[in-house]
C-alpha cells in the first residue's frame, strides 16, 4: 500500500512538472531542457529555508517559486534572440550551470552529499508525515497547477503564446508583446515546476544534486512529447505512463541495478519512436513542426 | 605555465574534433545531433571489446573506428532519413538524436557496467619533459593527430569532389538535387565522416583519461560550446574555439578549482549566443534572428 501511495506521490510530482514545461514548450513552443534546473531551484530552496530559518511552509513554497520564476526569466531571455535548436543549446547551458552550482558550492548547497533532514512540513497545525499525507498534499498541488493551466491556455493570454509558436512574426505583427509574452511563460512554467520541486524536498526529506541533471530534464521533455504537447491532459497521461512503466520492470524481477538503465532505454526509445510514427504523441497537438515564419 | 598551455592544446585537439564532426553534420544534415556523444563514447568501448577477444590495441582501434562509423550511418539510415523524408523540422530530429543518445549510453552502461575502464597499454610512464611541461607521448599522438585531421578535412571540403558536394548540399540541397547529386548519399557520407572524428576523439580521450559511458555527454556539450563560439560554418574558426575553450578552461583551473571547468565552458557559449551567435569567425546563422 505505501509502495502504491509512493508512485502516486511521484506521478503526481511529473505530472506538474510535464504540465508546467507544456506550457513552455507545448503551448509557446519553445523546446527546453532546462526544466529540472526549475525543479532543482524549488526543491534546493525549500530545503535550505526549512533547514537553515525552520520558516513555515508556505513561505517556503511562495520563496521558492519567486526564486524560480525569476531564474525562469533569466533562461528565457534567450528566446528573444535565438531559436529553435539554437535554443535548445542555450536553455541546455543553463541545465548544465546550474546543476555544476549545485555539485561544486559545496559550503552553500552541500555539494555531491546533498542536504539530509528536511523537517516535515506543518501546514495550520498538521503535521504532514504519512504516505497518504503528501499524496493529499501532492494531488492538491497537481489539481491548482492543472486548474492554472487550463486557465492560462483559454484565456487571451494562451490564445498569444500558441500564436507565437505558430507564427512569431505574426504575432508581432498584429501587435502583441512577444518577447514579454515569452518571459512571462518562462516565469510562469519555472514557478510551476518550483511546487514540484518543493514537493519533492519535503517528501523525501533528501535532496542531492543527482536528481537535477541533464538526463531528468530530457525525461521531463520526454513526458510532454511522448503525451501529447500542447494538449492539457496529454503530459498528465505521459506522466502516469513513464513512472508507472519503469515500475512493471520490477515485478517482471529485474535486478535494480539493471532496472536504471532499462528505464532510460525505455523512454528514450519511446522518444525516438514518437518522433519517427507519432511526432505529436498519445493525445498532442503540436509536433515541432513550425508552420509559416521557418527561417 | 607551460604545463597550462600543453594542457589547453591537449584539451583542444580533442575539442576541435568532436566540434568538426558535429559542424559537419550541423551543416550538411541540418541538425544539431545529441547521438554524435553517444557515437563517440561507443568507440573506445568497441576497442575495449576487440582487445579482450585478443586483438593487438592498434589493429582493434582501426576496426573499433570503422564500427563507430557503421554505427552513425545506421542512425541516419535507420532514424534521420525517414524523418527528412517525412519533412520534420530540425528540432524534431534534434529530439529523436536525443532519444537515440539516451538509448545508446545506457545500452553502453548495461553491457560495460558504470565504472571507468581503461585500454591503455601497459603501466602509465612519467611523461618526457619540454619546455618545463610534463607531457606523456600519447598526449603528444593526440595533438598531431588532430591536427592532421583538421588540416586534412579543410583540404577535403574545399577541394574533393564529395567535399564539394558536402558544401553544396549544405548550402542549398535542392540546388544540389538539381545539379545531380545525391543528397542521401552525400549525408551519408558526412555522418561516415563525421562520426570517424568522434570515433577517432573517443579513442584518444580514452587513451589518455580512461572511459565511462557518459564520456560521450560531456564531449558532446564541450563540441557543442566549440562549434558556437568558433562559427558553424568555419573550420578555422572551429580549431581556434577550441583553442579558446581549452585556455580558458584550462587558466581557469590554474585560478579557481577544476570542477568548475563545465560552468565556465557553458557560460562563454552563453555570452556567445546572446552576443555573437555566428561564431567569431562564421558567417550570419540561420536560426538567429534580430
Amino acid at each position: 500500500m505505501e509502495y502504491l501511495l509512493h508512485i502516486l506521490i511521484l506521478i503526481g510530482i511529473y505530472v506538474i512538472l510535464s504540465v508546467s514545461l507544456n506550457l513552455i514548450a507545448g503551448y509557446t513552443g519553445l523546446l527546453s531542457i532546462a526544466h529540472a534546473a526549475f525543479y532543482g531551484v524549488g526543491a534546493y530552496v525549500v530545503a535550505l529555508m526549512a533547514l537553515n530559518w525552520h520558516s513555515p511552509f508556505w513561505v517556503n513554497i511562495v520563496c521558492a517559486v519567486i526564486a524560480a520564476g525569476a531564474f525562469g526569466a533569466l533562461v528565457g531571455i534567450p528566446s528573444l534572440r535565438i531559436r529553435d535548436d539554437y535554443f535548445v543549446i542555450a536553455s541546455f547551458a543553463f541545465q548544465v550551470i546550474t546543476f555544476s552550482v549545485l555539485n561544486n558550492w559545496v559550503s552553500f548547497t552541500g555539494g555531491p552529499m546533498g542536504l539530509p533532514g528536511i523537517p516535515q512540513p506543518v501546514i495550520l497545525g498538521w503535521q504532514v508525515s504519512s504516505h497518504a499525507g503528501f499524496l493529499f498534499l501532492t494531488a492538491c498541488f497537481c489539481a491548482l497547477t492543472l486548474w492554472a493551466t487550463q486557465r492560462i491556455v483559454r484565456s487571451p493570454f494562451g490564445r498569444v503564446l500558441m500564436a507565437i509558436r505558430e507564427d512569431e512574426v505574426f504575432a508581432q505583427a498584429v501587435g502583441k508583446n512577444v518577447a514579454g509574452y515569452k518571459v512571462l511563460v518562462f516565469v510562469v512554467g519555472a514557478g510551476m515546476a518550483a511546487l514540484a520541486g518543493s514537493m519533492y524536498a519535503y517528501y523525501i526529506s533528501f535532496i542531492d544534486p543527482t536528481s537535477f541533471t541533464v538526463m531528468e530534464s530530457i525525461f521531463i521533455i520526454s513526458i510532454v512529447i511522448i503525451g501529447g504537447a500542447g494538449s492539457l491532459w496529454g503530459p498528465v497521461i505521459g506522466a502516469a505512463v513513464l513512472v508507472t512503466l519503469p515500475e512493471m520492470l520490477r515485478f517482471v524481477g529485474l535486478p535494480s541495478s539493471v532496472a536504471a538503465n532499462v528505464r532510460q532505454i525505455l523512454y528514450g526509445g519511446l522518444l525516438v519512436a514518437f518522433m519517427m510514427w507519432r511526432p505529436q504523441g498519445f493525445a498532442g497537438e503540436y509536433s515541432f513542426e513550425k508552420g509559416g515564419s521557418q527561417g | 605555465m607551460f604545463q597550462v598551455v600543453a594542457n589547453s592544446l591537449l584539451a583542444a585537439s580533442a575539442y576541435a574534433l568532436v566540434g568538426l564532426g558535429l559542424a559537419l553534420l550541423m551543416r550538411v544534415a541540418r541538425f544539431i545531433n545529441f547521438a554524435h556523444g553517444v557515437t563517440l563514447a561507443s568507440c573506445p568501448y568497441f576497442a575495449l571489446c576487440l582487445v579482450r577477444c585478443g586483438m593487438p590495441l592498434g589493429a582493434a582501434i582501426s576496426v573499433a573506428v570503422v564500427l563507430s562509423m557503421v554505427l552513425g550511418c545506421t542512425t541516419e539510415v535507420g532514424v534521420y532519413k525517414p524523418l527528412r523524408r517525412r519533412g520534420a523540422s530540425s528540432l524534431v530530429l534534434l529530439l529523436a538524436s536525443l532519444g537515440i543518445y539516451v538509448v545508446l549510453q545506457n545500452v553502453i552502461s548495461l553491457v560495460f557496467g558504470d565504472d571507468t575502464k581503461s585500454i591503455r597499454p601497459g603501466v602509465v610512464r612519467e611523461g618526457l619533459n619540454l619546455l618545463g611541461a610534463r607531457i606523456t607521448p600519447i598526449q603528444i599522438t593526440t595533438i598531431c593527430v588532430s591536427v592532421v585531421l583538421v588540416v586534412g578535412l579543410a583540404l577535403f571540403l574545399r577541394y574533393a569532389k564529395l567535399g564539394r558536394a558536402m558544401r553544396a548540399v549544405a548550402n542549398d540541397p535542392e540546388l544540389a538535387n538539381v545539379s545531380g547529386i545525391d543528397s542521401d548519399r552525400v549525408i551519408l557520407w558526412a555522418f561516415a565522416i563525421g562520426s570517424a572524428l568522434a570515433g577517432i576523439a573517443g579513442i584518444l580521450v580514452a587513451l589518455d583519461l580512461d572511459m565511462t559511458p557518459t564520456m560521450g555527454l560531456n564531449a558532446l556539450m564541450m563540441g557543442v560550446v566549440v562549434v558556437i563560439i568558433g562559427g558553424v560554418d568555419s573550420i578555422p574558426g572551429i580549431a581556434l574555439g577550441a583553442l579558446l575553450l581549452g585556455m580558458a578552461q584550462q587558466f581557469g583551473v590554474w585560478e579557481i578549482s577544476s570542477q568548475w571547468q563545465d560552468a565556465i565552458a557553458f557560460i562563454i557559449l552563453l555570452a556567445f549566443l546572446l552576443f555573437r551567435p555566428q561564431g567569431f569567425l562564421g558567417r550570419k546563422v540561420r536560426k538567429a534572428t534580430v
